[in-house]
């Protein structure tokens, strides 16, 4: 046991030592959770179609609003003078919930759990993807839920939502999301 | 060895102090832009912020603890017992055969982890005849195979009924999104330790996931053993030989379509016992145990329009225990000859369960279960092999029935009423209700404070109830009574901005009619006994933190008090004070990590009354990833600075103190394709 005991401090120091020629290779380490998710929701803008007619025409702006507590803090930052199909992404955080209809992307921080119920229901029929991060938001309507798996970042959506309200997912945002079902 | 001792502290030491020196500089913070990377390469990134710290176990009715797969893999954890160790409050205990968690100062002697609820998936582990949670290298899953584990300590009889006495250990495995492929895993470890595992997953369409697991492992254990109970010439002087062997393999499928899951798991294993336990003959490598366990569980899920939810399970459970305990007094016409007294034990049941939710409103929220438990088999049985002689056999079928309601009512934003009350019915002694009550205020979105009582109770099992061998030393006791436990508890949780999180919890238990090993003084017999009231209380304090760096950590310390309310005596294997320290330091961006544990646990007292000195162990597993693509590499080492330290035997053991491995180590490779 002796010399396989050695072998492995042996191995465990050979593997230390070589820290030097890894470095230059090396990737950069862990990313910050809202950096990661700002992209995302990039990624989603990208990957959904809004019906034309919420538009006021061809250049107006994807508006993006977040409601309640904002979990971003500046890494919303870098999506303000990015692009979507010809659109600038135009970002505002807000309060009240009486024109949640004007926007586009409606990201419900989880400081506004327990009003989810009248946040979904200011928005009824109006063409808005909902994007959040609490557990049973798809179950309550929502259409995009982020969540943790380990330490990366998944996504649920349900789609009978988005039919709803009018939004077309793309089918390789589809493939690469956890689907839930709804019943009809 | 005294060299390779000194050298291997001196690599370990200058590794810990220069992977401090160069961790801050090679970890950097990434927050810049990342909308150009792809989805996929966003889903493959690996992230750090508050969110880890799950907002559901800040909203539970309980003190919870969380631990990932990769805290398992950066942590270099072999079993559950492993990573318990490293949990606030817990202890394990290893007489070389099982592993016994102990809680908040419980750790009952021939007590085989019956008053902790097991479940892998929310599907019951513990068997119908001696309740047993197997944690060790008996656990019938891969550590591989682990997605998280929750803890949740305190009374959970309220939902879960019987063994829900002092936490509730879930395993959640893997889905099948994480697992993409094929992925292959061998280890090599101390005392002729050899592993492998096979993990495919594959998801087929959204609705489709598939995977299979399978693992092996083959230990020759500690070649000599020394036992200062047999140091005698006519025991090997003490010393136990190729007696510590321990076998295993396991598969495991989960097939996932629409809203049905379906699993199984099949495994065994083979211990040899090195300690001569129930009089046995020492230094005899046939003295062994096998446990083999399979389950399958079909769960259900639906939600209908009007938002109430069903989730329904039907579940098959299979569990066989095989002792050989070799004597050599059995036949009093030949002295010497040593004959096989053969212990079994087989286990049958089935059972089906349907909880209803409804959210009757945005804060009102209440589920009602319905549960029904068949123990077609439980048999145990035991008899000298050859010539064969019946020393005892007993076969039984019970049913369980059991009745929940659970109650969650958001009274305002900052504070949430949450009750359950169960009742379960038993043949053998009637009925026995639960009830929890929780009141969980959140003055501000950084600060909860959960105010708990709850009631729990565990019904004596089949082999306390009726195991009746008195050749071999034990008699049976059918008129046991469940034993009932009620606790009070304070909780108080705070977030210090996104670095840390702390909480402070102080409990009272108060355990009425313990049941507990003991022998008989007329005749000398083991049995179980309605025996102790008990109170404890104790008060534990934590602090987690976590750094955009990938640099995380943890630092418990749990006080507790035991006391045997009729001799005004402290429990015994019942350490008052429990210190540990997690840090996982990423030394190379995402790719190298050290992992560092310090253990501390405070002297125990024995059964004869002595006591077992305090324990101070070391662990440190230099994990990596991806250096070579899709390969990730560990070595740890255990009880790195060699410390001797011994864990307080049982009612069968003739060692007062069992002692527990030095300096181990292994070395494990992972492969993805």
């Amino acid at each position: 046991m002796k010399t396989a005991a050695s072998g492995i401090v042996s191995a465990i120091l050979a593997l230390f030592l070589s820290f030097p020629a890894i470095r230059a290779y090396a990737e950069p380490g862990p990313f910050d959770e809202y950096a990661v998710k700002a992209a995302f929701l990039y990624n989603f803008a990208k990957f959904v179609e809004w019906p034309p007619s919420s538009f006021k025409d061809s250049h107006a702006q994807l508006i993006i609003y977040i409601i309640g507590i904002d979990p971003f803090g500046d890494k919303l930052d870098v999506l303000a003078d990015k692009t979507v199909s010809g659109r600038k992404l135009l970002i505002r955080r807000v309060a009240a919930y009486d024109d949640l209809g004007k926007c586009h992307i409606l990201f419900i921080s989880r400081s506004e759990k327990d009003q989810l119920g009248n946040i979904l229901k200011a928005i009824k029929n109006r063409n808005v993807l909902t994007v959040s991060e609490l557990n049973n938001f798809c179950s309550s309507g929502g259409i995009i839920n982020l969540f943790l798996e380990g330490d990366r970042v998944r996504f649920e959506i349900n789609q009978r939502a988005a039919e709803r309200a009018g939004l077309k997912i793309s089918s390789h945002l589809l493939n690469l999301a956890k689907v839930y079902r709804e019943e009809k | 060895m005294l060299t390779i001792n000194r050298a291997c502290r001196a690599a370990i030491l200058a590794l810990i102090i220069i992977a401090g020196l160069s961790a801050p500089s090679y970890a950097r913070e990434n927050t810049g832009d990342l909308t150009s990377l792809s989805l996929e390469a966003l889903m493959d990134l690996p992230v750090y912020g508050a969110s880890r710290f799950e907002q559901k176990a800040s909203e539970a009715p309980s003190s919870v603890s969380i631990v990932t797969s990769d805290e398992i893999k950066k942590y270099g954890y072999r079993t559950i017992a492993d990573i318990l160790r490293s949990i606030r409050g817990f202890y394990v205990t290893y007489d070389r055969n099982y592993n016994y968690i102990g809680v908040r100062g419980f750790n009952r002697p021939g007590d085989y982890n019956t008053r902790i609820l097991l479940l892998v998936d929310g599907h019951r582990m513990n068997d119908n005849l001696f309740n047993q949670a197997s944690v060790g290298t008996d656990f019938p899953l891969d550590v591989d195979l682990i997605g998280r584990i929750e803890i949740i300590r305190g009374p959970g009889s309220s939902l879960y009924g019987d063994n829900a006495f002092f936490a509730i250990i879930n395993i959640v495995t893997r889905g099948g999104s994480d697992l993409k492929g094929l992925e292959i895993s061998g280890s090599l470890a101390s005392h002729d330790t050899h592993s492998g595992g096979l993990n495919w997953g594959k998801r087929f369409s959204d609705d489709l996931n598939l995977i299979l697991s399978s693992s092996v492992m083959d230990s020759k254990g500690r070649k000599r053993l020394f036992f200062q109970e047999f140091k005698d010439p006519a025991f090997n002087n003490g010393v136990a030989e190729d007696s510590d062997y321990d076998r295993s393999y396991s598969f495991f499928a989960k097939l996932s379509f629409n809203e049905i899951t379906i699993e199984g798991a099949y495994a065994s294993r083979k211990k040899g016992i090195p300690t001569a336990p129930f009089g046995t003959v020492f230094n005899e490598p046939g003295n062994q145990t096998t446990d083999i366990r399979g389950f399958m569980d079909l769960k259900f899920r639906h939600t209908f329009e009007n938002r109430l939810e069903a989730a329904a399970r039907v579940y098959y459970d299979y569990y066989n225990y095989h002792g050989d305990y070799v004597y050599d007094f059995a036949d009093p016409l030949n002295p010497l000859q040593r004959l096989i007294n053969k212990d079994i034990g087989e286990g049958r049941w089935w059972g089906g369960e349907v909880l209803l939710t409804r959210n009757l409103s945005e804060r009102h929220r209440i589920s009602a279960g319905i549960e029904l438990r068949n123990n077609e088999k439980q048999l145990q049985h035991t008899y000298y092999e050859s010539p064969y002689l019946n020393i005892f056999e007993d076969n039984r079928h019970s049913t369980i029935w059991s009745l929940y309601l659970q109650d969650e009512f958001h009274v305002s934003d900052k504070l949430i009423l949450n009750g359950g009350v169960r009742y379960d019915h038993y043949k053998t002694f009637g009925g026995t209700t639960n009830p929890r009550l929780a009141m969980i205020y959140n003055p501000h979105a950084n600060m909860t404070f959960k105010l708990l009582y709850g009631e729990a109770f565990r019904a004596p099992n089949a082999y306390e109830l009726y195991y009746d061998a008195v050749e071999i030393g034990q008699k049976s006791n059918p008129g046991l009574k469940p034993e009932k436990i009620r606790t009070y508890e304070l909780v108080y949780e705070q977030y210090h901005g996104k670095q840390f999180r702390s909480s402070v919890t102080g409990f009272i238990y108060k355990i009425d009619n313990l049941i507990s090993q003991t022998i008989d003084s007329s005749d000398g017999l083991l049995f179980f006994e309605n025996k102790e009231d008990v109170k404890a209380r104790g008060v534990e304090f934590e602090l987690e933190g976590q750094w955009t760096s990938g640099l995380r950590g943890k630092i418990s310390y749990a006080f507790v008090k035991t006391e045997d309310l009729q001799t005004g005596e402290e429990m015994s294997n019942s350490p008052r004070h429990l210190a540990k320290l997690n840090i996982l330091l990423p030394l190379l961006g995402d790719k190298i990590f050290l992992g560092l544990e310090e253990q501390y646990g405070s002297r125990r007292k024995t059964l004869s009354g002595d006591d077992a000195k305090a324990i101070y162990v070391t662990n440190v597993t230099l994990f990596a990833k991806n250096i070579i693509k899709s390969l990730e590499v560990s070595g740890s080492i255990y009880n790195l600075f060699d410390y001797t330290y011994g864990d307080p035997g049982a009612e069968e053991h003739l060692q007062d103190i069992i002692e527990q491995d030095g300096r181990s180590f292994r070395l494990k490779l992972a492969y993805a394709f």
